[in-house]
């Protein structure tokens, strides 16, 4: 009975805030605040014609994309590495890669800043965020890739070879198709990391903000703040359409390989 | 050189594994014959699934040289050699059918259309009993089935040699029974080399046409199944293979003949083939397997017969197995009795007449 009261409240406290947002996105008032005002579109429709946001939106999906691929090839070479061979040090390595996850981004950020515009003399622009969210999201790709790799019986890989394959097309043929699902999952979470990452991109970005700082900047304008609402229902909405698909491909995966579910993200 | 390296598909000279320190592989001489089905028997970890790999290709010899089909195999990938195998856990592709796994190594056969693929899949698959099979889901066989899968999967490239390793023993028993002949048969028509690794004694006696046995790295004994039951090398591997009684005794070499003084038995003349790991005066071990010792009742004749007492019965239905107490003798010698039509079963406790014969004797110098 405790633990039902606890667990009610504790998913209270976790999603009061996220559903108000859909809330106030179609109230029809620029004031936030109860009692709500009547039913409109009118917040989106204002999103719809925001040349600024709709830059913003294509940077950020560019910086997305790109982030997704990178981080899920690294992920791959090292979740390859890590199931396939034996190197020495190969757990503090392994280890250390994962760091990036536990780090404070605001500590990465700023670091990151210092290592570009006084080490290098770079200047800021799309792909220092990339960069930058590469570092944070490989972590997560080596976390799924991981599962996916370890979880191909080697003898499949042996089978393959004794059946007159090479390692290539073996790891096209055999490997590859196997773990699919986790690279679908990783792709996937690794947009998801970086679309909506705030404080890195903050620090790192140039003359084109991403769309969170876009957002960032919206917020100092409080008759902006209903069309902020919508755009945090339409992010909302897509990054759990986004991970329930990952989570699909993640389990489709173990299903493939015979297994049962030994946790995930959902 | 001997017939049997002249005519030997695979011939091992002096192959070492190391891993490490570890010494997994140690000298194994080896030469299989073409069309043989070949046994490497051994309890776990003896090296035997290792030299099984080693000629598949999937590790490499430390030393020494492995000849394939008249080729030496040093540095020779697993997908350049003339062997297939089918693994333990069987590796059917879980992400393609019944018909895409046995299909997969024609792939790279481009004097082959699909149409002469597609006939040769049908075939495979007829032949291992799976006939219509073909777009059948992996995940959706039983073991058995995957089992055969494997098989066919091996067995359509018309390998030199097919690898076995331990591949009935995710089966349960019924299903291995049934199996082991299948494989035979199998074996038989299609006159391929299999070499087969398993560390159950009896599925190797009823498979192969000969058996190596493999302790710690090393081939203690290669024969038929017939001489490695009856003729055992060593005591360790009598005692691997089915169940034998050892005795104290003494030995004694006069002339061509070996004449042995038994404890709780009493004096035998041994023949040199009785001796198969070699005579020596002096003391050693004679060993006699429980079924070729009986109970002897009244009237009837027997070579040789001593006074002992039941320690234990075990009642098998079939069979009757007793522990019999000999005079002069640590431990009971265990004997087994068919249970025929008129023929008592003794109690615990029962005095009882052991008849012997000397010639199914074998001694083991020490």
């Amino acid at each position: 009975m405790s633990l039902r009261t606890y667990a009610v409240a504790y998913l209270i406290f976790l999603y009061l805030p996220i559903f108000l947002l859909p809330l106030f996105a179609f109230n029809d008032s620029t004031i936030i605040a109860f009692p709500l005002d009547g039913f409109t579109f009118r917040w989106f429709g204002e999103l719809w014609t925001t040349p600024a946001l709709h830059d913003a939106v294509q940077n950020s999906v560019f910086i997305a994309l790109v982030t997704a691929v990178f981080s899920t090839i690294l992920g791959i070479c090292a979740a390859r590495a890590g199931a396939k061979y034996d190197f020495p040090l190969k757990r503090s390595i392994l280890g250390l890669i994962m760091v990036p996850l536990v780090l404070p981004e605001i500590i990465v950020g700023v670091s990151l800043l210092v290592v570009v515009v006084q080490l290098f003399d770079w200047s800021l622009s799309t792909w220092t965020v990339i960069a930058a969210h590469v570092l944070i999201c490989t972590p997560f790709s080596i976390a799924i890739l991981n599962g996916a790799f370890q979880n191909i019986d080697t003898s499949l890989e042996e089978a393959a070879l004794d059946l007159g394959e090479t390692p290539v097309s073996t790891f096209r043929l055999v490997t590859l198709p196997l773990v699919m699902p986790g690279i679908i999952s990783s792709l996937l979470i690794s947009f998801t990391i970086s679309l909506d990452e705030f404080i890195i991109a903050f620090f790192l970005t140039g003359a084109e903000p991403t769309m969170p700082v876009y957002i960032w900047g919206l917020l100092r304008f409080p008759q902006q703040l209903p069309a902020v609402m919508a755009l945090g229902t339409i992010l909302v909405v897509l990054s759990i359409v986004l991970l329930v698909i990952a989570e699909y491909f993640r389990r489709k995966g173990l299903a493939r390989a015979g297994l049962k579910d030994k946790g995930g993200f959902l | 050189m001997t017939d049997a390296a002249r005519d030997a598909i695979i011939s091992l000279r002096d192959v070492d594994k190391f891993y490490g320190d570890y010494h997994a592989l140690r000298d194994v001489s080896l030469d299989i014959a073409e069309g043989e089905f070949f046994s490497l028997l051994g309890p776990s970890g003896c090296g035997k699934t290792t030299l099984l790999r080693t000629i598949a290709g999937f590790e490499e010899a430390s030393d020494g040289t492995l000849m394939l089909a008249g080729k030496n195999m040093k540095g020779v990938p697993a997908n350049r050699r003339p062997t297939n195998m089918v693994f333990q856990s069987y590796a059917i592709f879980p992400h393609l059918d019944v018909a895409q796994n046995v299909a997969f190594g024609l792939r790279k056969r481009r004097d082959l259309d699909a149409a002469a693929k597609a006939r040769q899949v049908e075939e495979a698959l007829a032949m291992v009993g799976l006939g219509g099979f073909e777009r059948r889901a992996a995940h959706a066989l039983s073991g058995g089935q995957r089992q055969r899968v494997a098989l066919a999967r091996a067995l359509i490239l018309r390998p030199k040699v097919l690898l076995l390793d331990e591949p009935l023993s995710a089966l349960d028993k019924k299903m291995r029974e049934q199996m082991q002949g299948e494989l035979r048969r199998l074996q038989r028509q299609v006159g391929i080399t299999f070499i087969l690794v398993t560390h159950d004694q009896e599925e190797a006696l009823i498979m192969s046409d000969r058996i190596a046995v493999m302790f710690e790295g090393e081939i203690a004994q290669v024969a038929d199944p017939q001489t490695l039951y009856r003729r055992p090398k060593t005591k360790k591997v009598a005692d691997f293979i089915g169940v034998m009684n050892f005795l104290p005794a003494e030995a004694r070499i006069e002339g061509a003949s070996i004449k042995v003084e038994i404890a709780g038995l009493g004096h035998a003349t041994l023949d040199a083939g009785q001796c198969p790991g070699g005579a020596v005066s002096g003391p050693a071990q004679v060993g006699i397997r429980p079924e070729l010792m009986t109970l002897a009742f009244e009237g009837e004749q027997h070579p040789a017969v001593v006074e002992g007492q039941v320690a234990e019965q075990y009642y098998y239905g079939d069979m009757t197995y007793y522990d019999v107490r000999l005079e002069g003798v640590p431990e009971p010698v265990t004997l087994s009795m068919k249970n025929i039509v008129g023929r008592p079963v003794l109690e615990r406790g029962a005095m009882a007449r052991v008849a012997w014969d000397p010639r199914a004797l074998v001694l083991f110098s020490e």
